[in-house]
């Protein structure tokens, strides 16, 4: 009887999945007769900056296609943006305002900026044109759910994401300091830091997978040889092994990026991946988190990225992606990120700070 | 639900006092072209007369490389008017480099669009310093 549940469960599950893909883009590519490496598959080699404003998740009253004046406007606001934050200032401006640094940073950079306004706009470059799939001009990168976002969270899973950053526990106050996570102890040792802030991987799913756009340094490169299949990301020079037409990793290995296997089907390169660990949480995902990429040639500077992601222990169902990368005769630079962070320092000692200080000790908790 | 956070590479509030806002004139001594962030160091004159030197953290060289600006462009002594806020540890001279302008109150970097390679006309990466 168990057996038979377990049978059922696991062909809805598969059923679900094939759903889920089932909403990307079929058959992409076609008509496009790609160049080929040597064993005949389509080349993929080459550096992509996957930079575009078109969003994860779908924002506001639009459909999945906008319309041309809906892009247009889109477009057109990161430009002003961007004129704002190159505009002139007075040189006997006051320093910036105690307590609110963020009133003049755009509302979208506001949950990064920490209060203290980050850095203006010199230094991101989160692209500037909205995505655009077979003719498409897309509002989300989210295709399945039909609404442009994420699924449910299971109960489980909201609770591991509560957890794991954002939200205090029972037992402890709640910060009313706005720059600071309320997660106690978040502060005590540099293994407590996320990732990024350590410098083992790049912020905001850059490598993924799923491999997102992100605020800065959006450049991705692929080597492609027959055994194998290297995507190397700028920051932190991540690099995904694809292993191809291999088995997973037993499951007591897990790499900070998964396990990765590809094969190709027809002309599209199809890689899995799970084998995940406890530290690189895709939105609080957990370890089982399985996650399949395609990647198909559309067109002579363009390849287009589909993903479908399925974490029975996060979300009620598997969900899937989809976005155009184009290529770019840019280069790809070396993120030594170790060798110059003194954040970490700073935030360790600023930490250290606030221990001593009694009437802020309570956001230390 | 709502969305997802935006991310960078760290918490920018753990790391600066929203209570410690701070504005430096002086002069550039060097930039320090290193990932995760730039740290630009800036020589400023106290009222007593001696001279301390504040580093300024931007964001990754990477982006400023691809839009041609490098280790040459700023040469030491540029003079600069820098803000932001300081290092939760008040013993260091440190801040987040909110805006960095010239003396006359020009940004010196400019905030182009793409990467690629930005219409030099349209989008220039920096301004020339005031004659």
């Amino acid at each position: 009887m168990k057996k038979t549940i377990e049978f059922v469960g696991l062909t809805v599950l598969m059923l679900w999945t094939i759903l889920s893909a089932a909403q990307l883009t079929q058959n992409p590519g076609q008509g496009y007769k790609p160049p080929r490496t040597a064993d005949g598959h389509p080349d993929l080699n080459g550096t992509y900056d996957i930079a575009t404003i078109t969003p994860l998740v779908r924002q506001g009253p639009v459909q999945r296609v906008l319309t041309d004046e809906q892009a247009a406007k889109m477009e057109a606001q990161i430009m002003k943006e961007r004129k704002d934050g190159d505009a002139q200032l007075s040189p006997d401006r006051p320093a910036p305002p105690k307590g609110n640094g963020d009133q003049d940073i755009p509302v979208r950079y506001r949950i990064a900026s920490g209060n203290v306004g980050g850095y203006n706009s010199f230094w991101i470059d989160p692209g500037w044109k909205v995505n655009v799939v077979n003719g498409e001009k897309r509002s989300s990168i989210i295709v399945d759910p039909a609404d442009g976002h994420l699924p449910a969270m299971t109960p489980e899973g909201m609770q591991r994401a509560a957890s794991l950053r954002f939200l205090p526990r029972s037992d402890t106050r709640e910060s009313s300091d706005p720059g600071l996570e309320r997660a106690p102890g978040a502060y005590d040792d540099p293994e407590r830091r996320p990732p990024s802030e350590r410098c083992l991987l790049g912020f905001g799913s850059t490598s993924g997978p799923p491999a997102l756009p992100v605020l800065y340094d959006n450049l991705h490169q692929i080597v492609q040889t027959p055994q194998a299949i290297m995507i190397l990301t700028e920051m932190v020079h991540d690099v995904r092994t694809v292993r191809m037409n291999a088995q997973h990793l037993p499951k007591n290995i897990r790499p900070w990026l998964g396990d990765s296997v590809g094969h190709w089907e027809g002309d599209t390169l199809v890689v899995d991946t799970t084998n995940f660990n406890d530290k690189t949480r895709f939105y609080g995902s957990s370890e089982n988190l399985h996650v399949v990429e395609r990647f198909t040639r559309t067109g002579p500077k363009t390849l287009l990225y589909q993903f479908t992601m399925e974490d029975r222990a996060t979300w009620t169902k598997p969900w899937s992606g989809e976005y155009t990368w184009p290529a770019t005769d840019s280069h790809l630079y070396e993120y030594a990120c170790h060798e110059g962070n003194y954040s970490m320092t700073d935030i360790l000692k600023g930490a250290r700070e606030r221990e001593q200080t009694p009437a802020k000790a309570e956001d230390n908790k | 639900m709502a969305s997802p956070p935006a991310a960078a590479h760290h918490a920018f509030g753990s790391e600066f006092d929203s209570n410690a806002p701070v504005l430096i004139k002086g002069k550039i001594a060097k930039i320090e072209w290193v990932n995760p962030h730039t740290w630009i160091h800036v020589e400023t004159t106290k009222p007593d007369g001696t001279t301390e030197i504040w580093m300024f953290e931007g964001g990754s060289p990477n982006t400023l490389l691809r839009r041609g600006v490098n280790k040459m462009t700023f040469p030491a002594g540029t003079d600069v008017i820098i803000d932001g806020y300081q290092a939760r540890d008040h013993s260091e001279k440190r801040a987040n480099a909110r805006n960095i302008t010239f003396t006359d109150g020009r940004k010196i970097f400019l905030g182009s669009t793409g990467t690629g390679a930005p219409d030099p006309e349209k989008f220039p990466a920096t301004a020339e310093p005031p004659k």
